[in-house]
């Protein structure tokens, strides 16, 4: 190959490529921009040309060859009305991207429906925690609306077969009171009770709902020498929305309330995803007389799908993909990109 | 174009494309009410049949709630179909919306971000509208956890076969902020563990001293600070195995040796330097350049008078008498030679410098002087600095002539900032594994300063009690009982001063009238809480809420609407300033037995508090 060869192949390359290979050679690569990077590349590399060739190559073998450079220079977020409207099929656009094409929207609309209606059949998950919760304390961090509602009630129903007594926690009253309502309706009214503050409604029933707060004060009357019989039969301790424990204010109260739960009682904490379960999971492991058994995933039992609505009733999709991608460098949905730095643009100069 | 689209647009889109319910996040309560009031105005009204199906839900709620009959948003909803739902609003009214949205009859909810958590009831699709929440005071931006959980409501189970998350932009969006929370991992949570008076009182009722460290131990946060110092001890050991070649030498401590020694060095560099300004050979002649010398200067010789130095001259000068008897003045350096001849003279400390008498006779003897005259030799020391300085130094430290000098010298930067990096770390490790233990024997201290403790821990009768009030400001209402502040107080007042100590909000909400008796208590708690300060952070102490607890328990026929009407403040935010107070009374009405006076007020006042709205939800 010779000088203008190469040099020719190393300007057909995209910038990044050129970074890398650049990488190693040439101190501080990064500044310089793409012509001055192929001069010093050849300049560089004058004399191991071998070395800079066969990287090339390898680094052009990694990937595909680009495609031609686009050839659109208007700037996507100029005020000047696009002929494009609507869902047009997105094969024929010029933004040739090395992914698939974005989806459009009908196909992002599709499939929405209710469906039909089916026997419910717990996921495994649901089936392992309700197996688990049987010999040790378990752990459920998965996604907002997938199921976790039915692991408490179920592992309530069996702790109120086996005579235990269940105590259910929320972070809030008002939370507390929706699943009151909602328990007496499954179990019957005369087994659920509620304890607050100053109210004690039922107060013997196998299946008490109140505040962690007010847990965390039954335990320690508990440690402080009053006894109390409920505490000696409980069986089950359900902590819902357990993230709270990251509470600047209350997050205290979930930490007592754990340490001080009895430890014949088995723990089903229910937290909505967060980073690191898996941490809560080793703190109770330490502290608690058996190993805690973590339960985490992403998937929805329903699937979620994310839409960008413009001010002017314009509805796009908001990634390229139907559903939502995982990870971060997501590309937008070509669309909902133009039409949302077009809100830009008016919004933040209102005087242009 | 407008900042952002219309509520009734919004809702006109997401219906054509089949999206509702939906649930609408917005910034604030005040942007759902003006949602809901654009819709009030809107020509938007359901079909007959879908108002019914409101309506028959409404009325069985109604049975259970009597307190939303009324509600002055009912028709409205009824005839739109959407409803606001946040903190400003009661929680029968909440329960109501939340129903109405289970049964499928609404199609959309105005809720504010805010609280996430407290919107349990999913719809079809979410539309989020900003990237940030209010958090006291502040805007910050939506954690991963927070838009998961936003968007987590969008899809019902058994009702949809996908759930759309719609993002809709506002002023000030950060378009990134959502992408990125929507495709990416929620953080990592943090113990948030604080050591409250309540906490140590609890703990010590249950537990001997001894036993303190091992259940701080078992918390979340220690496990944490523990996971931090495995880290930095793994760190430390690194830095142990890199410290090996860095032993002891000829001393054990050498590096603190070389650091003195290195210090001293320098600073004697910078003495001796600013002292020998003078090249060697003026250096060595300035000795013997004293009064009465006879010396040689470019143009004839003379008699040294005095030898000075003036503030600002680089080199000394001499003032020489002249054969002729003249005085002048001449650089010491200019002297081409010292010789080796001199006359006693009388100095004195005026110009001439010497005694008149002596002075006529050194002009006698200058003008006589022979011929030739033997010059002094002069030896000019050619000695380096460095040689200098080390013989100096040599007296005080073993190092310049220490056979590990070298490499002392070369290993000693490097083998200092291990050191230091071993210091460092070995004291965060220290504090990581007991600064949760030292915080725990700070508000012990504070405690039995306080007398509710004795000095080997235990309670003391005070602390008995002490340990029941359990909830913020403890130490607060403890010392407000101790000084019997409460003694014979009406129910309506201790209430009022319940309220205002739970009410930690800040937002506005004027009540005109506080009664005497209330505001001059309420004086007494604010100068208790000032002198407090240092160990319990004070609490707001807003006087319009405390006035607004004491007019409902302390005017039994008052209706709940009566109530609302004498303040700005929301419905939400009174139903929610009264239910705190309820707690707080019902902490004191704990304290049957060692205070029967004051847990019987406060029973009265709870009794009081127990009605109307208050009294539908347990």
């Amino acid at each position: 190959m010779t000088t203008e060869e190469l040099e020719k192949l190393l300007a057909e390359q995209p910038v990044s490529r050129l970074h890398r290979l650049a990488r190693g050679r040439i101190h501080q690569h990064f500044r310089l921009g793409k012509r001055r990077l192929i001069e010093t590349l050849l300049q560089h590399s004058s004399e191991n040309r071998a070395g800079l060739e066969s990287d090339l190559q390898a680094l052009m073998q990694e990937s595909p060859p680009p495609p031609p450079p686009p050839r659109r220079k208007a700037a996507p977020e100029s005020t000047a009305p696009r002929p494009r409207q609507g869902a047009k099929p997105p094969t024929n656009q010029a933004e040739a991207e090395p992914a698939e094409p974005p989806v459009d929207l009908t196909a992002f609309l599709d499939g929405m429906g209710v469906p039909e209606p089916k026997p419910f059949v717990p996921d495994a998950w649901q089936e392992d925690a309700l197996t688990s919760l049987a010999t040790t304390d378990v752990i459920v961090s998965v996604p907002t609306g997938s199921g976790k509602t039915y692991v408490a009630i179920e592992a309530t129903r069996r702790a109120i077969e086996a005579e235990r007594t269940v105590i259910y926690t929320s972070p809030l009253k008002a939370l507390s009171n929706t699943k009151f309502t909602e328990f007496s309706r499954l179990f019957g009214a005369d087994r659920v009770g509620i304890l607050t503050g100053d109210r004690q409604d039922n107060p013997q029933a196998p299946l008490l709902i109140m505040t962690t707060e007010i847990l965390r004060n039954l335990l320690y009357d508990a440690a402080g020498g009053e006894i109390d019989v409920r505490l000696d039969t409980l069986g089950l301790v359900i902590m819902d929305e357990s993230q709270y424990i990251a509470d600047p204010e209350r997050g205290v109260v979930w930490e007592e309330t754990i340490i001080f739960c009895p430890a014949q009682a088995k723990l089903l904490l229910l937290s909505a995803s967060i980073g690191n379960p898996q941490d809560i999971a080793d703190w109770l492991t330490s502290i608690r007389p058996t190993p805690c058994h973590l339960i985490r995933h992403h998937r929805r039992s329903v699937p979620l799908r994310a839409g960008y609505l413009h001010p002017n009733g314009k509805l796009t999709p908001l990634f390229r993909s139907v559903g939502i991608p995982h990870g971060g460098g997501t590309p937008l949905h070509p669309e909902a990109k133009r039409l949302f730095a077009q809100y830009e643009e008016e919004t933040l100069r209102p005087n242009r | 174009m407008p900042p952002s689209i219309h509520p009734v647009d919004l809702i006109g889109a997401l219906r054509h494309k089949h999206l509702t319910p939906a649930i609408v996040f917005l910034t604030s309560r005040r942007a759902c009410d003006d949602a809901m009031q654009a819709f009030e105005r809107s020509q938007t009204t359901l079909p007959p049949a879908r108002q019914d199906a409101i309506v028959s839900v409404f009325e069985q709620l109604v049975q259970q709630y009597p307190s939303i009959a009324e509600h002055p948003l009912m028709p409205v909803v009824q005839r739109v179909g959407v409803a606001a739902h946040h903190a400003g609003h009661l929680p029968s009214w909440k329960i109501a919306i939340e129903e109405l949205m289970r049964q499928g009859c609404l199609d959309a909810v105005f809720a504010t971000t805010t609280l996430a958590a407290g919107v349990d009831f999913p719809a079809r699709t979410v539309v989020v509208t900003q990237s940030s929440v209010r958090k006291s005071r502040d805007f910050t931006d939506l954690t991963v956890g927070e838009i998961q959980q936003l968007a987590g409501r969008a899809g019902r189970r058994g009702k949809d076969l996908v759930g759309f998350a719609v993002v809709t932009p506002s002023p000030y969006i950060d378009l990134s902020v959502l992408t990125k929370g929507l495709t990416g991992q929620p953080e990592p949570i943090d113990s948030q563990f604080v050591i409250s008076y309540p906490m140590v009182l609890n703990l010590l009722k249950a537990h001997p001293l001894d036993q303190i460290q091992a259940i701080l131990a078992r918390s979340f946060a220690q496990f944490q600070l523990n996971r931090r110092a495995e880290t930095l001890e793994s760190k430390l050991d690194q830095l142990h195995v890199q410290m090996k070649p860095y032993g002891p030498r000829v001393c054990t401590d050498w590096i603190t040796q070389w650091q003195t020694f290195d210090h001293a060095r320098k600073q004697k560099a910078h003495r001796v330097q600013v002292k020998r300004r003078e090249p060697p050979e003026l250096a060595a002649r300035l000795h013997f350049l004293t009064p009465g010398r006879v010396v040689g200067l470019p143009k004839g010789r003379g008699i040294v008078l005095r030898q000075y130095r003036s503030k600002g001259q680089r080199s000394p000068t001499i003032t020489v008498l002249r054969p002729g008897g003249a005085v002048t003045e001449s650089p010491a350096d200019a002297v081409t030679q010292v010789f080796d001849r001199t006359f006693d003279v009388a100095e004195a400390p005026v110009y001439p410098w010497v005694t008149p008498a002596s002075l006529e006779d050194l002009a006698r003897q200058a003008s006589d002087l022979p011929v030739r005259m033997p010059a002094l030799p002069i030896l000019v020391q050619e000695e380096d600095e460095e040689g200098e300085i080390v013989q100096t130094l040599t007296d005080e430290f073993p190092c310049p002539t220490c056979p590990s000098r070298s490499a002392c010298q070369k290993d000693h930067a490097g083998a200092l900032r291990i050191r230091q990096d071993v210091h460092r770390h070995t004291k965060a490790i220290q504090a990581l594994r007991t600064g949760l233990w030292h915080r725990f024997q700070n508000r012990a201290e504070v405690l039995q300063q306080f007398g509710y403790l004795t000095p080997t821990c235990h309670l003391t009768s005070e602390g008995e009690w002490a340990r029941l009030i359990r909830i913020d400001h403890s130490l607060l209402i403890t010392e407000l009982i101790r000084a019997d502040a409460f003694s014979g107080i009406e129910p309506q007042i201790l209430a009022g001063i319940m309220a205002t100590l739970s009410h930690d909000d800040d937002r506005p909400g004027a009540f005109p009238r506080i009664s005497p008796g209330l505001a001059s208590l309420l004086r007494q708690v604010r100068q208790l809480a000032e002198s407090l300060a240092p160990h319990e952070d004070p609490p707001l102490l807003r006087a319009d809420v405390a006035a607004l607890a004491e007019r409902w328990i302390g005017e039994p026929t008052l209706t709940w609407i009566g109530l609302c009407r004498t303040t700005t403040m929301a419905e939400g935010d009174i139903y929610r300033l009264l239910a705190r107070t309820l707690e707080y009374l019902s902490q004191i009405h704990q304290l049957r037995n060692t205070h029967p006076g004051l847990a019987d007020t406060a029973g009265k006042a709870i009794k009081n508090l127990r009605r109307g709205v208050l009294e539908e939800l347990p």
